[in-house]
């Protein structure tokens, strides 16, 4: 048997710290009962709205990662860009009322411009910031995304405004419904529906079309694939595109769950998306989901679930903390994340 | 052979409060004399002609600006007041962008620190700024006269040396928080409350203070909760304040999340019948935008503003606002921040020696023991430091939101006194 060094001592001191406060805070709060049923469904269902939110952005970072080997920063800006052309599109047809008596049309045209915004946006930083350092080894792509993402932070602060714009709010996206006695706040179950939806809808087109395979094909050896007469280029932009989809609808969704937009709003969900892709897997896209469903409830079941059995004070200052520990313990026991298995064997 | 005791005494006791006062200042400065004047720390040449460069440091992007543009407009009226110069030399302001955050207070305070024609530095808006600001400008024999930064930590007795350099022309939450607990147990006969703060010096010691006055009247403190500035999701964190059912919620956090705070409040089961209050930082028209249709009703507390609680000079300073920015105040802290820049004024014309040539000199130390001593009818109210630099007088009100149209922003209008 190999003796463990002081690190493999500590790493699992870490677990086995981890798992006990987990399982005794676990059982203290439940013992507690200090929350009913419905509030645990209320967590739950909040948990699972942002977790869809995180899943559509990582899905970008995640396929960028995938086919480039790049870690686009830029990626939660993007979907910024997404939210505040919808925001241009949604304030007048709320003042109008048209948002308010025709939701289905309304919501079409709010997704479009908003889609159309940041897949542009999406394509144009390939083109003009990415491409060029498509051959250079080392961190200066990395850095490039981030001084894309700045760019666009201070573009949007600087044509906008710095306040924070707050987005519409019609009176249909204050309906909810009770499902077996439970409140479902009906913007919620839209957003993880269509969320859902649209994440099936690209896993399809990665999977079943010729452009997915081709995809799939360049993520695997680019270079074996451009010797099999794959257009590079081409798939790299049809990667960008379908990212820039999903940021613009993740950038509308997000703003109509939060009601606000503002040019710094993107960072914060970019990173913690980017934390998701890296725990389902980076580059897996089923992973991406999973990665962002997860991180989502365990922000939000997390604080009171373990930590109020335990007597933790304000234990929601620590949602991060919970959040990202997980994500490290997960990354302890599978370095490759929850469904990275597959990648990473064909690329070694 | 007791006179000399005693003088003994006196003459240790001065140089130890001497030795206090400099010790956290002036490491690498020492005693000075150039031209005509001498200091302990240090003495600024302003050669003739050249202006007097008076440093500013409010949040000037973002969601809070208009707390800190508000506040760099009283300053330049007060400039405009005194004729753009000081013993013949014109004012300039230098306004650093420390965006309300401790990183970028360090920022702005070492950029100005940095430059050796730094008179004074007015500002900050925020105490998160003037925390670690305030140390990087006294290191430098450099003066900061904060115009809204309300952290009891700030001026309270036992403040460390390196602050002995910051006076503020704005009240202390000590005061505001003690007039928040009152209202709500006295006014809104409120028993149990659950705060929250972001972390923030002037949230964390706002909500401290007026959760400890509150206990002090028979209430009780379910919880004191704390989100990050950052947070959008406060759904979870309100569900589990549901379960404590408190009668009100007291968020003294700043516009995103006390905006993000109110509009799930009002979405949450188990909060419909909560009361919400929030801090000064919240009284602007980016507020209202923010928060939407949920700031009708919302409450703030606030020092009174109403005209008979103001200085004098307070109709025509609004009336002298309206004409030079086109608009009615922005915030609330303009007043404080014109009485600071008169302050700062008035003691450099009192310690301020011109040679024979037109240069000017400003004795560093000179100018603190000046800001420190002057006593002036000041727009906001009276204004006169007491030893730890608290030199502005509180006079509590309650405010409430009447209106969720960003337009009809007007301090007494919308948000309106509703007490005392």
């Amino acid at each position: 048997m190999a003796r463990m060094g002081a690190v493999d001592v500590a790493l699992w001191g870490m677990r086995i710290g981890v798992v006990l406060v987990v399982v005794v805070g676990t059982i203290g709060t439940l013992i507690k009962g200090r929350y009913t049923a419905a509030q645990w469904f209320d967590f739950v269902m909040f948990g699972l709205t942002i977790g869809s939110i995180y899943a559509q952005i990582a899905l970008g970072y995640t396929m960028v990662y995938g086919v480039l080997r790049l870690i686009n920063f830029a990626h939660g800006d993007i979907v910024m860009t997404g939210a505040f052309a919808g925001y241009f599109v949604a304030a007048p047809l709320d003042r109008s009322g048209f948002l308010q008596n025709h939701p289905v049309p309304g919501m079409v045209a709010i997704l479009v411009v908003a889609i159309a915004t940041s897949t542009t946006i999406a394509l144009l930083t390939e083109r003009i910031a990415y491409r060029p350092f498509r051959r250079v080894v080392g961190l200066a792509p990395l850095i490039c995304a981030i001084g894309v993402s700045f760019f666009l932070e201070q573009t949007f602060r600087g044509a906008f405004g710095s306040a924070v714009k707050s987005y519409p709010s019609p009176e249909w996206q204050r309906a909810s419904f009770n499902v077996i006695g439970f409140n479902v706040p009906g913007i919620d179950v839209l957003v993880i529906g269509l969320a859902l939806l649209f994440m099936l809808v690209l896993y399809l087109v990665v999977q079943r079309t010729r452009m997915g395979k081709a995809m799939r094909a360049v993520a695997e050896d680019g270079e074996a694939a451009a010797l099999m007469g794959i257009d590079v280029n081409k798939v790299v932009v049809f990667t960008f595109t379908l990212g820039g989809v999903m940021a613009g609808i993740a950038g509308v969704f997000y703003a109509f769950v939060y009601k606000q937009v503002y040019f710094f709003m993107g960072f914060t969900p970019g990173i913690k998306a980017f934390g998701a892709a890296v725990l389902g897997g980076i580059g897996s896209i089923p992973g991406a989901m999973l990665g962002g469903f997860f991180l989502g409830l365990v922000e939000s079941v997390g604080p009171s679930l373990f930590l109020d059995g335990i007597g933790i004070p304000a234990p929601y200052q620590l949602r991060d903390l919970i959040a990202f520990t997980l994500l490290i313990m997960v990354l302890i026991f599978r370095p490759q994340g929850i469904l990275g298995e597959r990648m990473a064997k064909k690329r070694a | 052979m007791r006179t000399i005791l005693n003088r003994t005494r006196s003459g240790l006791a001065g140089m130890l409060a001497a030795a206090a006062l400099l010790a956290g200042a002036t490491s690498a400065m020492a005693a000075q004399t150039v031209g005509p004047v001498t200091d302990d720390i240090g003495v600024i040449r302003i050669p003739k002609g050249a202006p007097i460069q008076i440093g500013g440091t409010w949040v000037l992007s973002g969601p809070d600006t208009a707390l800190g543009l508000d506040e760099r407009r009283g300053v330049e009226i007060a400039f405009k007041d005194a004729g753009g110069q000081v013993l013949g030399h014109p004012l300039k302001l230098n306004a650093e962008d420390d965006q309300c955050n401790a990183e970028g207070g360090q920022t702005a305070a070492t950029k100005l620190a940095a430059n050796p024609q730094t008179a004074v530095v007015l500002g900050p808006a925020c105490s998160s700024v003037a925390t670690p600001g305030a140390p990087i400008l006294w290191q430098a024999g450099i003066v900061e006269i904060c115009t809204a930064c309300t952290a009891p930590a700030l001026t309270a007795p036992g403040r460390k040396p390196e602050y002995a350099g910051f006076a503020r022309t704005v009240f202390s939450d000590s005061e505001q928080g003690k007039a928040d607990a009152t209202f709500i147990a006295n006014v809104m006969k409120a028993r149990t409350v659950v705060t929250i703060h972001d972390g923030s010096p002037y949230a964390q010691q706002l909500q401290q203070v007026m959760a400890d006055n509150f206990r002090k009247l028979g209430g009780t403190v379910l919880s004191q909760e704390a989100v990050a500035p950052t947070d959008v999701d406060m759904h979870p964190l309100l569900t589990r304040i549901a379960s404590e059912k408190p009668d009100l919620i007291y968020f003294p956090v700043f516009t995103a999340a006390a905006a993000q705070i109110l509009r799930q409040a009002k979405e949450t089961p188990g909060l419909e019948r909560t009361a919400l209050m929030g801090g000064g930082s919240l009284l602007s028209a980016d507020f209202i935008e923010a928060a939407g249709p949920a700031v009708v009703g919302f409450r703030i507390g606030y020092p009174d503003l109403s005209p008979d609680a103001m200085g004098k000079g307070y109709p025509h300073f609004v009336d002298e606002y309206k004409r030079a920015y086109g608009e009615a105040p922005i915030s609330g802290y303009h007043a404080n921040a014109y009485d600071g820049a008169m302050l700062a004024i008035k003691a450099i014309e009192k310690v301020g020696k011109t040679d024979d040539a037109g240069n000017l000199y400003i004795g560093k130390k000179a100018f603190r023991d000046a800001v420190f001593s002057i006593k002036f009818e000041g727009i906001s109210g009276p204004i006169a430091c007491d030893a730890y630099g608290e030199c502005s007088q509180f006079k509590p009100s309650v405010l409430e939101f009447t209106s969720a149209d960003p337009k009809t922003f007007g301090i007494g209008q919308n948000p309106k006194k509703i007490w005392p």
